[in-house]
């Protein structure tokens, strides 16, 4: 008796293991591309129930050393890859193909209370590196700039170090945040803060200042004119097929690109 | 004579203070859940999936993600702890191998979950390659419990009288038989409220599941071992760092807190029942 119960628990163990692998599509990375993987998601299991797909952020760094694991399918990636991770890759016989879903604009984003309308890049250069550490500095009043970036593993990191730093490192004092949304409520809270987040994420509680002379639009980021501006890919190992293909073709369709305008980002012409 | 009194009133009212700190704290957590949570809680709130970008609809994928996550890791840290704790104190010698090992039982319960997490992504979701996936979740999940569970059935079985070991011995008994029929029984009641605080535990818990099972989103119940997971506790963490819709979503966030409060509050309360039955048990 005792044995038959085993036996049960063993049956059960392995239908669930042997459960079918092939229509599950499991997405990471990017907290930058992680409303528009999962709003894509929502809708592509809508039209077609017997996928199923999971979305996580991360960070950019986080997806694409997991694709590079094979523990995921698709990496968000708000940056393209670096050599260094490509190198990787293709030592475990991984060959990243990026895929292009939308445009992102990084929006410089203070105070409300702030009264500065703009800035320019040098002078966020000299901000993220120590050098102006007084909003007097910029013609404002005299309070101390609280400088918001964000952690290593974000593209949204990377992508503005490469735009803005020319190479030199954030200051060290300067407070790193996980996420996109982590920085939006901090300099909501924080007069005298400044921070940086993709264009989708801003709200009505913070404000968003031009860079050399240009607002952070949609018009403005497909123009190519505003200076932060950059794409966002999803990667996969090697070039789609079936259903990862399918949902990468539904991300780029019109519908897709109609979602990626939705949650705040420049959709692909 | 009267400094005593001075003394002793000092004393009472700083432990009567004490208390009315805790009962605040404790009262101050859930008037303010409750507060921001309860618009948002409906039946439809429990039952349905998240929809329309993470705006809309309910939290079904995440209750049921976070059953299937704590049943996982009382299965696996349950047999372990319950059989770790009979060795403990029914079998083994008092030696030095044995004292390092409880060392080691009571120095597990002390490292930060977040370690457990990382833990799990190095072992389980890498070098085994389960993914992240209940398997890895859970498997976590049961080594953080693991010495909840042995230290509670270690005292159950403690508790469990000497003379009736002795009486199962003189009848003729053997040592196993006398721990299957007479101590694991007697102690049994100990053991689930040690395995029910322990529920509460694994269910609460965000940073083991971090990395090795929660996901920001998916839609479907998992249909294998291998499949990732919505839970409550990361989706908390998750729509407040990285959801793009805070309006909406900081009411979900508040509505799933209530109902994980609720459930552990549930849980643990079971277990105060239980324990109260037994006490009754042992003096009648």
């Amino acid at each position: 008796m005792k044995l038959s119960k085993v036996f049960i628990c063993t049956a059960i163990i392995s239908s669930l293991v042997m459960a079918k692998e092939n229509k599950k599509i499991s997405i990471e990375g990017s907290t930058t591309v992680l409303p528009i993987a999962q709003i894509a998601a929502e809708e592509y299991m809508m039209a077609n129930p017997d996928v199923d797909i999971t979305v996580r952020g991360g960070g950019s760094g986080v997806g694409i050393a997991s694709l590079i694991e094979g523990t995921c399918d698709i990496a968000d990636a708000s940056r393209s890859m670096k050599d260094k991770e490509i190198k990787t890759a293709v030592n475990k016989g991984v060959n990243p193909v990026a895929h292009v879903v939308a445009m992102d604009g990084i929006a410089v984003v203070i105070h409300p209370s702030n009264k500065l309308k703009e800035i320019s890049k040098e002078q966020l250069k000299a901000i993220y590196t120590g050098k102006y550490s007084n909003w007097s500095k910029l013609g404002g009043e005299k309070k101390k700039i609280i400088v918001i970036s964000r952690d290593s593993a974000s593209g949204t990191y990377e992508a503005f170090s490469k735009l803005t730093m020319d190479g030199e490192r954030v200051r060290s004092d300067a407070l790193l945040s996980a996420s996109n949304r982590a920085v939006v409520t901090t300099v909501e809270n924080t007069p005298g803060a400044i921070g940086y987040v993709g264009l989708g994420y801003i709200t009505s509680k913070v404000k968003a200042i031009g860079v050399d002379g240009v607002q952070c639009t949609k018009a403005s980021i497909l123009s190519g004119e505003y200076p932060l501006s950059r794409p966002l890919f999803m990667y996969t190992n090697g070039n789609p097929c079936g259903q990862l293909k399918a949902f990468l073709d539904f991300v780029k369709s019109k519908e897709g690109q109609k979602l990626v305008e939705e949650s705040g980002y420049v959709g692909l012409k | 004579m009267k400094r005593g009194t001075l003394s002793q009133g000092i004393g009472f009212t700083f432990l009567y203070l004490s208390m009315i700190i805790a009962l605040i704290s404790v009262g101050a957590i859930l008037f303010f859940i409750t507060k921001n949570g309860i618009k948002i809680i409906s039946w439809e709130f429990l039952t349905s999936v998240p929809r329309r970008a993470m705006t809309q609809g309910g939290i079904a994928p995440a209750l049921v993600g976070t059953f299937y996550l704590t049943i996982g890791a009382i299965f696996f840290a349950l047999p372990f702890g319950v059989a770790s704790a009979v060795f403990l104190t029914e079998y083994s010698p008092n030696s030095v191998v044995v004292n390092i090992i409880r060392m080691s039982i009571n120095n597990l319960a002390g490292v930060p979950s977040v370690v457990f997490g990382l833990f799990g992504l190095s072992i389980f979701v890498r070098f085994f390659g389960f993914g992240v996936s209940i398997l890895s979740g859970s498997l976590t999940l049961g080594i953080m419990i693991l010495p909840g569970i042995i230290s509670a059935s270690q005292e159950a079985l403690i508790a469990v009288p000497q003379s009736m070991r002795e009486a199962s011995l003189a009848l003729g008994a053997t040592q196993w038989q006398t721990i299957r029929k007479i101590v694991i029984p007697s102690a049994l009641s100990g053991i689930f409220t040690g395995v029910i605080l322990s529920i509460g535990r694994a269910a609460g818990e965000t940073a083991p599941i971090l990395f090795t099972a929660a996901t920001f989103y998916t839609r479907g119940f998992p249909d294998s071992i291998f499949s990732e997971v919505m839970a409550l506790p990361y989706h908390i963490y998750a729509l407040m760092t990285e959801g793009t819709h805070p309006e909406e979503q900081t009411l979900i966030a508040y509505g799933s807190a209530l109902v994980l409060l609720l459930l552990v509050i549930m849980i643990s309360g079971l277990a105060i029942y239980l324990r109260q039955r037994q006490r009754r048990y042992d003096l009648a």
